[in-house]
């Protein structure tokens, strides 16, 4: 266990501060993304019971106020559950941009050994170049994990959104 | 000499005797007379002559019998010489025969000198044993065979050093700290390889033998690694710091430029970048606290929907309700989207400056990258591609320009984002809400008549 630790310890050094950053912002992204399922799963089923309820309960679903009335009440379920999603899809496209920050930190690391000791010091190099590659390879594999989850998460919410409507209903 | 004056005079005394004659029967008389003396003296002359002749073959004959007498001795020594000759081959064989792996030791022995004096002057152990280097380049520099004793100190020089590089030791000693004082500080120093002091990572140059504090200290966590075991128990276990390099890894670590320095590579783009991410940074705190502000009392409006309050928007378009309340429904609808209109674009205001930036900021960085390439061929079309030192300033240039980009851009980007989802749901709110709630009321209003 310790040993694993070490290992993870080793690879984050390696991979410089750029690697931190990448890791906050993918544990972040994942901790958003779940909490979305979670809430899209556990408690909007009964947020939209309630709802639906409210409207079932009114005796006038027809009049302009009624219509602006179930529209607020649509919004209002479409902004609960929109929430972080925005977040989430800027966190994909920055997770890249950051893994294109730390090979650019990494190529300078390289190019500063270059500079001081020539092309004759590759194991000096190869440390920028490690940096360089692990951040590029982070970025590029949280981005493409949170890809398919945060359009998917766009999809349910459109589609629950438009269940909600539906389940609205005008006489 | 005496022979010759001898001769000279008989040759001319008749010259010198003779006297004038008086008639010519006295020159007769004296002619003859001249005649006896001078048959006499060339008798004389003749027998001198047959003499000295004599006496020259006299003189060549022992000559002769000289040279014989050397020719011989020449000969007899000529023999000798041969016979000392080979002698000497046979005695200079039979020393290289004894003395043979002697000559190899010799050389060997100056040759591990050298070598052992190049590996401890870069040692640290140095400054414990100052005086083994004197000895060592004395040795390696003797043209005479090595003496026992000497050989035994170099070997004891050897074993000492294999002994210290593997012990952990403290001791006191000069340290040049990284302000540039001289101190005299407790050294821990691990084998050779690595050495700190009050869990400060230490260099040692082994031109003037100092100890120097590195000016840039590697990461926290091996600095307080280094700072355990300064302070841990004698015999006890203790995780370290090796630099199997003997401290040339620690060394690199100076080199590495800080962040000032590395700001500095990346010229005047760099500085417009940092420029406008600073202004990114104060536009969206501003509009921060301004949506936050607004978010608050549009919350707390949702929550008192029957009094609306002029202080936020949403209840600046709820009262458009309380003033045309006696209005038909198409009316008040055409107002109230009049009202929302009038609230959106204060909401909306400074985020496409954000996106701008967001956007121009990597731009920038490629222009930066780009003027360094620039930079980079011109040092190549002047001094060529041989000397990778002169083309890295540009490529760093190029590469420190790019990373501010991308260091401005992402966080303006994650800040525009959470901006522009939070004005979204306020607009949302205020769009799609804010009907609702004045239908709400209307019908609370139309219940109680």
């Amino acid at each position: 266990m310790t040993d694993n630790l070490f290992q993870i310890q080793l690879l984050m050094e390696s991979g410089g501060m750029v690697l931190w950053l990448i890791l906050i912002a993918s544990v972040l992204m994942w901790t958003l993304i779940i909490e979305r399922y979670v809430y899209m799963f556990f408690r909007h089923p009964k947020e939209k019971r309630e709802v639906i309820n409210h409207w079932n309960q009114r005796h006038d679903r027809r009049s302009w106020y009624a219509q602006q009335i179930r529209q607020g009440m649509i919004a209002e379920n479409r902004i609960r559950l929109e929430r972080y999603l925005m977040l989430i899809k800027t966190l994909t496209m920055a997770l890249p941009m950051l893994g294109l920050l730390g090979t650019v930190n990494g190529m300078i690391q390289t190019f500063d050994v270059m500079t001081v000791f020539g092309t004759g010091n590759t194991r000096g190099m190869a440390g920028g170049i490690s940096i360089a590659l692990i951040t590029t390879m982070g970025g590029l594999l949280t981005a493409l994990s949170g890809l398919y989850f945060s359009t998917q998460l766009q999809q349910q919410v459109t589609r629950t959104v438009d269940n909600v409507a539906d389940a609205l209903r005008r006489d | 000499m005496i022979r010759s004056i001898a001769l000279f005079l008989s040759l001319f005394s008749p010259v010198l005797l003779a006297q004038t004659p008086s008639n010519l029967d006295e020159l007769l008389e004296q002619v003859k007379k001249d005649r006896v003396v001078e048959q006499q003296q060339n008798e004389l002359r003749l027998q001198n002559f047959i003499a000295e002749r004599d006496q020259q073959a006299q003189l060549l004959e022992q000559a002769k019998a000289e040279l014989a007498a050397q020719e011989r001795r020449g000969e007899q020594l000529n023999g000798e010489f041969e016979a000392n000759e080979e002698l000497l081959a046979e005695q200079e064989s039979l020393l290289q025969e004894r003395s043979g792996s002697l000559g190899e030791l010799f050389g060997t022995v100056r040759q591990i000198a050298n070598d052992s004096r190049g590996a401890l002057e870069t040692s640290v152990t140095s400054l414990q044993y100052p005086e083994r280097n004197a000895f060592l380049q004395a040795l390696s520099e003797r043209r005479q065979q090595p003496t026992i004793d000497e050989l035994q100190q170099l070997w004891l020089t050897l074993q000492q050093e294999m002994t210290e590089s593997g012990k952990v030791e403290t001791f006191t000693t000069p340290v040049i700290t990284a302000t540039g004082e001289v101190e005299d500080r407790a050294v821990t120093r691990v084998g050779v390889f690595t050495f700190f002091a009050d869990g400060k990572y230490l260099r040692y140059l082994p031109e003037t033998q100092d100890l120097v504090e590195l000016a840039r200290q590697p990461v926290p966590r091996l600095q307080d690694l280094a700072t355990q075991f300064e302070q841990a128990e004698p015999n006890t276990w203790q995780p370290t710091v090796v630099d199997p390099t003997r401290g040339a890894i620690m060394a690199l670590l100076v080199q590495t430029p800080n962040l000032k320095e590395r700001i500095q590579q990346g010229g005047w783009i760099g500085y417009i970048i940092i420029a406008l991410g600073v202004i990114g940074l104060l536009i969206a705190l501003l509009r921060f606290v301004i949506l936050f502000v607004t978010e608050r009392g549009v919350r707390r409006q949702q929550k008192r929907a029957d009094k609306p309050s002029a202080k936020n928007p949403l209840g600046r378009i709820l009262s458009v309700y309380d003033q045309e309340q006696d209005d038909d429904v198409e009316t008040l609808s055409l107002k109230l989207d009049e009202a929302i209109l009038r609230e959106t674009p204060a909401l909306e205001r400074g985020l496409t400056t954000l996106a701008i930036l967001a956007a121009v900021a990597p731009m920038l960085g490629l222009l930066g990258t780009v003027s360094g390439m620039i930079e980079t061929f011109q040092a190549i079309t002047l001094f060529g591609t041989g000397d990778p030192k002169l083309m890295s300033g540009g490529i760093s240039q190029a590469l420190v320009t790019t990373e501010l980009g991308l260091a401005v851009a992402i966080p303006i980007l994650l800040i525009h984002s959470a901006l522009s989802s939070k004005s979204n749901r306020l607009i949302q709110i205020l769009d799609e809400e804010s009907a609702a709630i004045v239908a709400r009321n209307a019908e609370q209003h139309n219940n109680r008549d």
